[in-house]
């Protein structure tokens, strides 16, 4: 190396270094007015994402099928016909057949409109009716959430906050998170052409509100508080503390977060 | 003559190019990944504001109870009082912003799905805590306010 060093080579080096180093700022200030180009965002909101954990509870003996919080959600979101980020199921159980002994015997799902309109009388008649009941379903706010790990351009993340969302910006469409998510929350948005999932009302509990389907449930079946800002006599925190809590599907490794509580064997 | 560069043109070539073509990535990545990418985590952090840049569409029982003290404090009385205003007078974040749009009267008549019927139609699935009716022989008139005050369930009109 230092045989072919020379006076002119090393003035060479040395210059390139100096335009370099005069042309960082220049580049700086050209990558900053790149990237206000492509920016949308408005200001920040004074929120710190750190400072907050949220979590639902949802309780099976409450929810009267209304269908209330579907409607609420809907609107809220603008979320096109036909699709749905917060759902009602109606399990229906039948009695054993007679001299069975078997303790249930077959269970009906549905949820007609994801329950937006209420539920018609079901098709099964009283009398065979073992046990029936509703259970609200939306994202389970998974900690170890595989519709994130699918992602193939970092479009959804799991907010510190607790809240998994879709930066509908990046998202390409590609429908892997849709197909990965065990509960079924996701779904393509034929509007914006982008993943679209239940973001708890983000818009909403940023603002200090409840997420709409919670504020509007009338027989408190829905409840939403902040682990980490727990209110005098949290609601969220008497409902773990009052009740026997479950998770759906916590064989998947998936790490629900959102709770149950009266939740049957059938609901999966 | 330092001796790589003695090395055949046409590996040089190619050297040169994969610099180049290494050098226009991280030159782009450079300039065209936003400056929040990675504030939190792998994503772009100003996705958050975005998201919850959106306007409410539910004003929430706050904002109502902030005016109508009245009504709210003999809601808390009854039974309704886990409701929100919102859910049986529908959405007030119009009215909310301004109160001159006043929200449209609830039509008492409607024996449909869009009122009480809506939570008390008795079906084998709802919870027993809930007060059920068969709406088509419970009822002796045609409105349910006839006999019941929603705002005050326990209490019978006068």
């Amino acid at each position: 190396m230092s045989e072919n060093m020379t006076r002119r080579g090393a003035i060479k080096g040395l210059a390139g270094i100096v335009g370099g180093l005069l042309a960082l700022p220049a580049a700086r200030t050209c990558k900053a007015a790149v990237q206000n180009g492509l920016a949308s965002s408005p200001a920040p909101a004074g929120y710190d994402p750190f400072k907050h954990k949220w979590l639902m509870a949802l309780d099976v003996d409450r929810c009267i099928g209304c269908g209330l919080c579907v409607e609420a959600c809907c609107q809220e979101n603008s979320v096109p016909e036909g699709h749905w980020r917060t759902w009602i199921e109606r399990y229906v159980i039948t009695k054993p057949k007679a001299e069975s002994g078997d303790t249930r015997g077959e269970t009906f799902v549905d949820s007609p409109e994801a329950g937006r309109n209420g539920f018609p009388e079901s098709l099964i008649p009283k009398e065979e009716i073992l046990k029936s009941f509703f259970v609200p379903k939306l994202c389970n706010l998974c900690e170890h959430s595989p519709c994130t790990q699918v992602c193939p351009v970092g479009a959804t993340f799991d907010a510190p906050d607790g809240a998994v969302l879709v930066d509908k910006n990046y998202c390409i469409g590609c429908g892997f998170c849709v197909q990965a998510c065990p509960y079924g929350c996701r779904f393509l948005n034929p509007v914006t052409h982008t993943a679209d999932k239940c973001t708890l009302c983000y818009h909403r509990i940023t603002r200090g509100l409840k997420p709409a389907c919670v504020e509007i449930c009338p027989s408190q079946a829905r409840i939403f508080g902040d682990r980490m800002n727990p209110v005098a006599e949290d609601p969220l925190e008497r409902f773990i503390a009052n009740n026997k809590v479950e998770k759906l599907k916590q064989s998947l490794g998936t790490g629900p977060r959102v709770v149950y509580a009266g939740l049957d064997e059938e609901v999966r | 003559m330092p001796r790589f560069l003695k090395m055949p043109p046409q590996i040089i070539r190619l050297v040169l190019l994969t610099i180049g073509i290494v050098c226009a990535y991280f030159t782009a990545r450079y300039f065209l990944t936003p400056q929040s990418f990675g504030q939190y985590g792998h994503y772009r952090g100003d996705a958050l504001q975005e998201i919850a840049a959106r306007q409410p569409f539910w004003a929430g029982k706050a904002a109502c109870v902030e005016c109508h003290t009245d009504h709210a404090e003999k809601l808390a009385k009854g039974e309704h009082k886990t409701l929100s205003c919102e859910t049986c007078h529908g959405p007030g974040e119009a009215h909310v912003k301004n109160p001159a749009e006043k929200l449209p009267k609830l039509d008492m008549t409607k024996l449909d799905m869009s009122l009480c019927v809506r939570c008390h139609a008795a079906s084998p699935s709802k919870p027993k805590w809930l007060h059920q009716i068969n709406p088509h022989n419970h009822y002796t008139g045609n409105v349910c306010t006839e006999c019941h005050v929603p705002h005050q369930p326990n209490e019978v009109p006068p």
